[in-house]
Formats: structure tokens, sequence, C-alpha cells
């Protein structure tokens, strides 16, 4: 049979589905087991507190209490923590782009004494969990006059060693050729980087800016001890301060959680396109 | 990652390492903080005028209070209106992380709610301002409060902490499920017997329901603390050097526990971990269940309110119960002292601990303002929280009080799960406890 | 017959360099840098320190030097609040006697190894998302990546919920197979068992997304030319999807490995702090925040996360050791 012969049959026969049901089935089953906890906690966010902790569990709670998602805008200054959350997300994202990729740039294609050691003193703090840095990071903070600021909570993550990685990556699967050509041209280093290498990294790019969005989105300890004034904290950090002394109101927690997971979620469903092909042809493999 | 190079090791590369660490040394002596010492003031105490400026930080950790607090806050605010007051909540698990990572480097808030557990540790290594001075100027009168709390909240002879609140331990029953069962309400002025016979009735005729007399569990305060003093023991000596865990009436407190899980009244240990005893008693589950003053907010609004009551503790040996309460403490390093301790003065006040009280969130610790308390759920007779403060035993703590908490919860499910006698693992719980109470000293 | 797996010369792709320049490059003196018409240049000036300084300060500040921080602490005794004093090896001596760190190793790698086996599954979940044509594929995506979008808190107590011994969700699954499900969180085989299990969970989604990428790369020329020679589907899983995947599967592998060896804030939420099981449950971090944190004695604690560092160094280079003989350039 000719290639074409077989690549024609593959699409009929997706055309008609046959073969198709049962990936259907094992990739609905699989989905609904990693669906499923969410569907969970939104049944738990409109229950009672006692519902949720009943002893034989409540899988429906017959009336919806939906002022639990009032009540998160009660408890939590809900919208000033949103607003930090997008803050911090975006100058790290920011200042993570423009430094990794410099730092990767650099240490894929350029030459310079000590590379191969500071490469590997940067990648070796991924090493180390980062409960170890809390002390640390806190006097160096306090010690710079960050404590409460936003710069505070920023500070750390604006530094990457896994972004570092991914770009040196990306710039080493491109080819060398477009660079020896720029610097035929004339062009020095940064121009090189700026107008010619930069753009082919874009997917990478996407790659990282995904990473750090969830990761800091999500980061919960170092703002929790880094700022005192709830409107100041993200959200995640807000969040936590839901759990009581003895009690947790679990029911206003499961609101405030879903409803902190919204924007990313619809974040990546919008940009679900991008990341897909961001990854695709980022070289990372 | 380059997998050839053995990054240290190379000389010239070692340059550029120390670069690096240079940079970042200078760049941390610039603000390192470094020993603690004894930093503490000599307790001295002005009160502060009534136009001072300041902006305070007032830390707590449980976020159903703020309400009550911002209140307080108001009425201080009329004494003293240019004294900014933010209050920070962080949630208890991550409170003592933030409150040490703030002590390291003297940065701890101005104002903050200290626990038995944690006091001392903070207390000996300089970091509370003592009471003395407010003590001696009037403003703070330690009379009005528990002589069990003030005990508490002393270290060496100083006190540092005043009492905001306090809570005991009783027994909270569920009259509609002691009905279902077909059990009659025990007298109130009853005994270990009592209390164990009818765990072991309940749990048998509402086994059908998947329904528990009684219910033990890890939670010391509410249980094998309270069952030791019962029995005339003690978990650690007065002055915190020695374990009391393997005397023979700790060993009869902590026997308690194993012959109500023996006897069926009481869910196993592995349940009650998954799911606490608490829980069990707001599911409906559970018959009687011990707990503290503290369960009554988990019980307002709900279903279950109207058919609770509570009962004191079963006498053992004697009568007793555990008490404790948080305290407001000073920082020693704050740089407004006054207007701290201003408001450590307005806090422990009678005004404001009648609106703590009023607000229900606490029983709050002056003398005479807790009839509110006792008005929230005026059929459940809270009364008897209150007047268990006369035979109260303060909550057992020393210096690292969690090093052996961590003790306790590993080592004690074994004995009141039965599968090693009891006084085997007391003896090991205090010859490790000795260990780490070694340790702090 | 077998089918050739060596990088074949895809016109459409723009070329590359040797897919030895992918994860775990080798060492600079193989990389010829950028030839000038002189030849080999042996530095470029300046201008890569412009490039990397301003990572590298940040780097040195807030992560090099606690590092070399703790490095010292581990050779003292700590205050709780500073004022160390010099006590040489005693911690590591204690350490290296201590059966909880080996027990907490254990667990760190039990669970390490339960993650990774959900690898495999993510290569196949992720081939079948990538059947061409396959209708709703945008919406599994979505369904996947959940678990990666949560807040990992909150995700944790509905998981401890779930996992509730007398009635909790999966119990009560197991039990329509007539299954007596365990007490979960509080047995101490079956806590570390339901971590990893989370730990797979949440794990999944990201890497079916990087593994799916890595697909949408094999040409389907291949499987073409596969299903020319007569391989079964199995076949060409095997010979075709498997090794021209492995950079990326070797990508997942090091970056789960890592995290999982730092597993903390999920065991410390679903477990509790007062959890009997604790300490036959713990991993090396929470060995590591137990002893800083509530023991109180960061000496001791630093040591632990020295020795994870070396831990987690010496597995990785061991990866990056394996990755050069299996996987294709």
């Amino acid at each position: 049979m000719t290639s074409s012969a077989i690549t024609a049959r593959r699409r009929a026969r997706s055309r008609r589905g046959g073969s198709h049901w049962w990936i259907h089935v094992v990739l609905g089953v699989g989905g609904f087991v990693m669906a499923f906890p969410f569907l969970w906690q939104i049944i738990m966010s409109l229950s009672t507190n006692a519902q949720v902790q009943s002893v034989t569990p409540t899988f429906w709670p017959g009336e919806l209490q939906w002022q639990n998602y009032a009540q998160v805008f009660e408890r939590l200054p809900f919208l000033s923590q949103l607003g930090t959350s997008v803050m911090v997300t975006v100058i790290r994202t920011l200042a993570q782009i423009v430094l990794c990729t410099l730092a990767g740039y650099a240490f894929a294609r350029m030459r310079f004494r000590g590379r191969a050691v500071l490469l590997a003193i940067v990648l070796s703090i991924l090493l180390v969990p980062s409960q170890v840095y809390l002390i640390s990071q806190y006097q160096i903070v306090q010690g710079f006059g960050w404590l409460d600021t936003l710069m505070g909570i920023v500070a750390p993550g604006l530094f990457s060693a896994f972004g570092t990685f991914l770009m040196r990556t990306a710039f080493l699967n491109l080819p060398p050729e477009l660079e020896e050509a720029a610097r035929m041209d004339g062009a020095n280093p940064f121009q090189t980087f700026w107008r010619i290498m930069l753009p082919l990294a874009r997917p990478s790019i996407s790659v990282l800016a995904i990473t750090t969005v969830l990761w800091s989105w999500n980061e919960l300890l170092w703002p929790l001890v880094v700022s005192t004034r709830a409107e100041d904290m993200p959200l995640a950090a807000g969040l936590a301060t839901l759990s009581g002394d003895r009690t947790i109101d679990y029911p206003v927690l499961m609101a405030a959680s879903l409803m902190a997971m919204a924007p990313v979620l619809i974040m990546f469903v919008v940009l679900q396109r991008r990341v897909i092909d961001g990854l695709a042809s980022s070289g990372l493999k | 990652m380059p997998a050839t190079t053995p990054a240290k090791g190379r000389g010239r590369r070692r340059a550029i390492l120390g670069a690096v660490a240079a940079i970042g040394a200078a760049v941390l002596l610039a603000g390192c903080s470094t020993s603690s010492g004894a930093t503490g003031s000599g307790g001295g105490y002005e009160q502060a005028a009534k136009d001072t400026k300041a902006t305070l930080t007032y830390a707590v950790w449980d976020e159903n209070q703020v309400k009550a607090i911002k209140a307080n806050l108001k009425g201080f605010n009329e004494e003293y209106p240019d004294i900014t007051v933010n209050v920070d909540v962080t949630p208890f698990a991550s409170y003592w992380t933030k409150l040490q990572t703030q002590g390291s480097s003297d940065t701890l808030p101005d104002l903050f709610w200290m626990n038995g557990p944690n006091f001392q540790l903070y207390a000996a290594n300089g970091k509370l301002a003592p009471i003395t001075g407010e003590v001696k100027a009037g403003a703070i009168d330690p009379a009005k409060y528990s002589s069990a709390l003030n005990k508490l909240y002393t270290y060496d002879g100083t006190q540092y902490g005043v009492p905001k609140d306090f809570d005991t331990i009783g027994v909270w029953m569920n009259k509609a499920l002691f009905a279902k069962a077909g059990v009659a309400m025990p007298a109130k002025d009853w005994t270990w017997d009592d209390f164990q016979k009818t765990g072991a009735e309940l749990s048998q005729k509402l086994k059908g329901d998947g329904a528990y007399g009684a219910a033990g569990g890890m939670d010391g305060q509410t249980t094998y603390y309270d069952t030791i003093f019962q029995a005339g023991g003690s978990v650690v000596n007065g002055d915190g050097t020695k374990s009391m865990y393997d005397t023979a009436a700790s060993e009869e407190g902590l026997q308690f526990w194993t012959d109500l899980i023996e006897s069926g009244a009481s869910p196993s240990i592995k349940q009650l971990t998954d799911t606490t005893a608490d829980q069990w008693f707001t599911s409906g589950k559970l018959a009687m269940y011990q707990g503290g003053s503290w369960f009554r907010s988990a019980l307002t609004g709900t279903d279950l309110e109207k058919d609770v009551v509570v009962y004191p503790l079963p006498k053992g040996k004697e009568q007793a119960t555990v008490i404790h309460g948080v305290s407001n403490v000073v920082s020693a390093n704050t740089k407004h002292k006054a207007a701290a301790q201003a408001l450590q003065v307005y806090l422990a006040g009678k005004q404001a601990q009648q609106q703590q009280g009023d607000m229900g969130a606490v029983i709050p610790a002056y003398e005479g303002t807790q009839d509110a308390f006792t008005k929230t759920m005026p059929d459940a007779d809270l009364q008897v929280f209150l007047d268990a403060v006369d035979y109260a035993k303060p909550l057992p703590v020393s210096k690292n009080t969690a090093a052996w908490n961590t003790l306790e919860t590993n080592l004690l499910p074994s004995a009141f799960d039965g599968s090693t006698p009891v006084d085997q693992v007391a003896k090991e719980l205090a010859q490790k406890m000795d260990a780490a109470l070694a340790k702090e000293q | 017959m077998t089918i050739h797996t060596e990088r074949h010369p895809t016109a459409d792709i723009p070329a590359r360099t040797p897919r030895a320049s992918g994860p775990g490059a080798h060492g600079p003196e193989r990389r010829t840098g950028t030839p000038t018409r002189a030849g080999l240049r042996r530095t470029d000036g300046y201008w890569p320190w412009l490039f990397v300084l301003p990572l590298l300060i940040g780097v040195g500040t807030f992560y090099i030097w606690p590092i070399i921080q703790t490095f010292w602490y581990s050779f003292t005794t700590w205050g709780v609040f500073g004022g160390a004093t010099f006590s040489g090896v005693a911690n590591y001596v204690r350490l290296v006697s201590d059966p909880q760190l080996y027990q907490s190793l254990l667990n760190t790698v039990v669970y390490t190894v339960i993650v990774l086996l959900g690898i495999p599954l993510a290569v196949w979940l992720a081939s079948l998302l990538n059947t061409p044509g396959l209708r709703f594929a945008q919406f599994y995506r979505v369904l996947f990546f959940l678990p990666y979008v949560a807040m990992p808190a909150a995700i944790a107590l509905v998981w401890r919920i779930m996992f509730n011994g007398d009635y909790g969700i999966v119990n009560w699954f197991l039990g329509r197979f007539g299954i007596d499900g365990p007490y979960w969180i509080s047995t101490p085989g079956f806590a570390l068992v339901a971590v990893s299990l989370v730990g797979l969970w949440s794990s999944l989604g990201f890497s079916m997304i990087i593994l799916g990428a890595g697909l949408k790369d094999i040409p389907p020329e291949l499987y073409e030319a596969a299903e020319l020679d007569g391989a079964s589907r199995w076949r060409q899983f095997r010979s075709v999807t498997v090794p021209l995947l492995s950079p990326s599967i070797f990508f997942v592998v090091i970056v789960t490995t890592i995290s999982s060896f730092q597993l903390f804030d999920l065991l410390y939420a679903i477990l509790g702090s007062t959890n009997p099981v604790i300490p036959k449950t713990m991993s090396l971090v929470f060995y590591f925040y137990s002893a800083g944190f509530i023991d109180n004695d960061k000496g001791f604690a630093a040591a632990i996360a020295m020795v994870i560092f070396v831990l987690i160094g010496i597995v990785t280079l061991v990866q990056f050791r394996i990755q050069r003989k299996w996987v294709q350039a």
C-alpha cells in the first residue's frame, strides 16, 4: 500500500470515529478522576460546615449555601488580595523572562570564564527545598527594608534557576548559523540576542511564563511570613487565614479557593493553544 | 546541567565563587541581625500620653475573633485617637513559624498573642517585655485574672503576659442521642466509673447507627491531661525539668482511655485520627464529647444546638480540669513601647474584656465579664465551664513544649489501642521526654 | 524487522544543532561557541557578564548566600533565635545515627517512585490525547491540567476528606468492589500510599502537557513507514514513539524527581501536624522542618538540609549519566 493510501485510510477511520470510542472512555474516566476533587470542592462550597464534616458524607447539600461565596468577601479583602496576587505574578513573570532569557542565552551561546561552574552553581539551588531559605531570605529582605512591602514579597522569586535552565535549553536548540550570519553583519551580541534569537525563543518564553504564573499564584508560606497586613497579602496567603484556631470553616475556604483558582484557570483555557504550541517547539526535548 | 564538571575544586573558579559570595555577604551584613541575648527592658512603664502617635502591629491567629478585636480597637482609639493598630491574622499552623522568623531578626510585632506552650521559649530568650511596671502603676491588676493563668505566663518570677481569655474542659452531651438509646442522663457529680459505664452502654445501644458513647483521641488538653490530673498525677514537674509520666497516678490517667477504647465505648485511635472526636459529635454520632469551652462556636446555628447540655468532667481521685488561655504580650524590642503597652493595658481592662465576652467568641479572662458567655446558650448550662476554674490546673508546658508534645503523639497511641501495656509506654515516654527537657536547660 | 530510530533528516523542520545539546548537554569543551572568520574565539569579552550579572547577583544574594549560611550552621549548635556556637561535625554524627533519617529517606524514595510510575501512564494518556482528529481534545486537556492549577492547601483538605476511613469516597468506592478499605490517613504504610497517589494525581497533568508537545513533534511519516512495514500499533508505539519521545520523557523524569524529593506541603496538609503516623511517613523535608521549626534545633536542621542537597544532587547526576546512554539524540 502506498503511504498516501495509508494516510487516507487513517483519516477515513477517524472521520468515522469507529475505533475511537475506547479512547474517549479512557480519557473520560481519566479526566473524571482528575476533576472529581474539584467537583467535590464545589459541593463542599455550597454546603454547611456540619455537612462537610458529617461522618456519612453529604453528597448533595440540599439547600445550596450560596452565601458562603458572599462570606468570602466579608472575611477577606478579596479584591485587594487579588490585586496583590496579580501584581506579584506580573512583576515576577516579567522579571524572570528578562533575567532568564539574558542569562540563558549567555550560558548557551557565549563563551566566558567559569561558565560551566557558574551554571552549576545556579542550578544547584534547585536541589534545596524552599523551607531552607526561609529565615535567611527573611533576614536579607529585612536588611533591605522590604518587609511588609510588595518588593519583599516579590524579591526572591525574581530569580529562577529553572527558568535559566529552560531558556538555555531553548537557545541551545536554535541553529548557530543565524548568529554567525548576524555577527558577520557586524551586530554586537546584544543586537543578535534582541533581534534574532529572542523572537525565535518565543515558545519557550510562553512556557516560562505559564510555569511562573502558576507557581507564583499559589505560593503560600513566603508571602505569609513577609507581610503583616491582610490587604497586602496575595490570595493564597490570604486564604490560609481562613483556617481558624481549632475550627476550619471548610465551605468558605473551599469557595474562596475556587474563586482564587478561577483567573488562572480561565487564562489557561484561553491560552491553551499557545501553551501547547509553545511546548511543542520549545526544544524542551 | 553539565554533568562533567565537579564544580567545586578548580582553582580559578573558586575566585568566581568567592566573588558571588562576597557580594552576597556584603548585602547581608548590611542588614543581618545576630544573636539574641536578653534584650528585655527592666519592666519600666510610663503611661502613654493621649496624643501619642504610632502605628502598631497586633498579631493574632484566630480570624473568628477579628470582629471582637476591631470593636476593642474602636474603644481604644477613643482614648488614643492617633495610634493606628494593624491586625495581622496568620493561621495558627503558620503563626509560630512566622513568629520565630520574626524573632530571629528582632522584628516581632509590637503586641501579639502568646499561648502557654510557646511562652517560655520567648520569655527565656528575652523577647518579651514584662508587665511589672504596669502592675506597679496599677494599670493592670493580676488579681482580676485566674491565678493559674497568671502563673502560666510567669517566667522566673516575672509575669510577661496579661491573660486575655481562658478555656476549660467539660463534657458536651447530646441529649437527643441519650434519648434515642434509651439511656438516662447521668448525675452531674459523676465519677470515672459512671462515665465508662454510660459510654459503653450508649455505644452498644447506638451500634446500629454507627454512633458511640464517648471518644478518646490524641488531644491531650481535652482528654488525657485532664484524667492524669484527676488521678492525682501530673505531666511535667513544677520547674519543667522532669517528666512525670512514669508515676502510678499518671499511668492511671492514661489507662482510663485504654479502658474506654477497649470496652467499645469509644472509636479506635485510628478512627479518631481520621475523624476527630469533635467531628463525630457535630455529625450527631457521638453522645458525650469531652471538649473545651471554645467548642461552643462550632455549635451555634446548627441543629445540634438545642440538644446540647454541658456536664463537668467526671471525677477521678479528685476533680480537675485543664485551664488555658491566650495572653497579650509586648515585644521587648518594639519601637513603640509606650503605645504597645497602652494597648496591652486597654485590652486587659474591663471594658474591652466585657466586649469580647459579649461578642461571644471566647470567655474573657477578666473577673466578672463572663456572663455574656453563659447567655449565648442559655439552656446548655455553660456555667459549668466557669465553675471549673475553681479546680483547674494549668496546661502542662515547658521551654520547648512542642518537642515533647510530638513524643506524646508518637508514643501514646499504642498505649491507648492496647497494643502495648500502658506502664511500658509511659516509661519510654518519660525517658524520651526527660531527654528533651534536659536539652532545654 | 527493525525500524531505524536514529535521528532522521527531516526537511520540514529547521536544521537543528545535534540533539546532544538538549538537556544534559556535554561540557563546554565540546561546543565550539560562535566561530569567527578567524576561528575559535576564547571569550566574548565583557558582553556575557552584562547578560548574566543581574541574575547572578540575585541568585547569589537570595539563594547561594543562604545555602552557604546553612552549610555553616550545620557545623554549629544554634539557639532558637540566633547565637551559634561551633560544634564541629556533631550534628552530622547525630544525623547519621538517627534512624529517622533513613526512615524519611525511604519514605521520600517510595513517594518518588510512585509518582514516577505516573510517567508511563502520562505517556500513554498523552499519546491517546494526541490522536489526530480527536473530538473534545481541548476539553480533556483542561481536565487533566486542573490539578496543576489548583490551590494546594484547599485541594489537600479535599483529598483528606476523600481518604477518610469511615466516610471517605475512596473507601466507599472500594466497598462497591467488596474491598474493605483501610484507615488511609492513620495507618503508617497506607498514609504514604495515599499521599503518593495525590502526588501522582497532581503531577500527571503537567507531564502530559510536556509529553503531548513532544509527541506533536514526531513526524507522522514515521508511523506511516512503520505501518507500511507491517508494524502493529503497539510495535509502532514501542519503536517509534518512545525513542523519539525520550528527551521529553527524560525532562519530565528529572523535574518530577527533584520536586518529589522536596515533598512537604502535601504531606503536612493531608496528614495534619498531630498525626501519630508522621514518624513513619515523614519525608526528608518534613524531617528538616520538624527539626528546625518544631524542635528548634536549627543546627541539626541545617545538617539535614545539606544531606538533602547532596542526595538530590547525586540522584540528578546519576539520571544525567543514564540519559547519555538511553536518550536518543
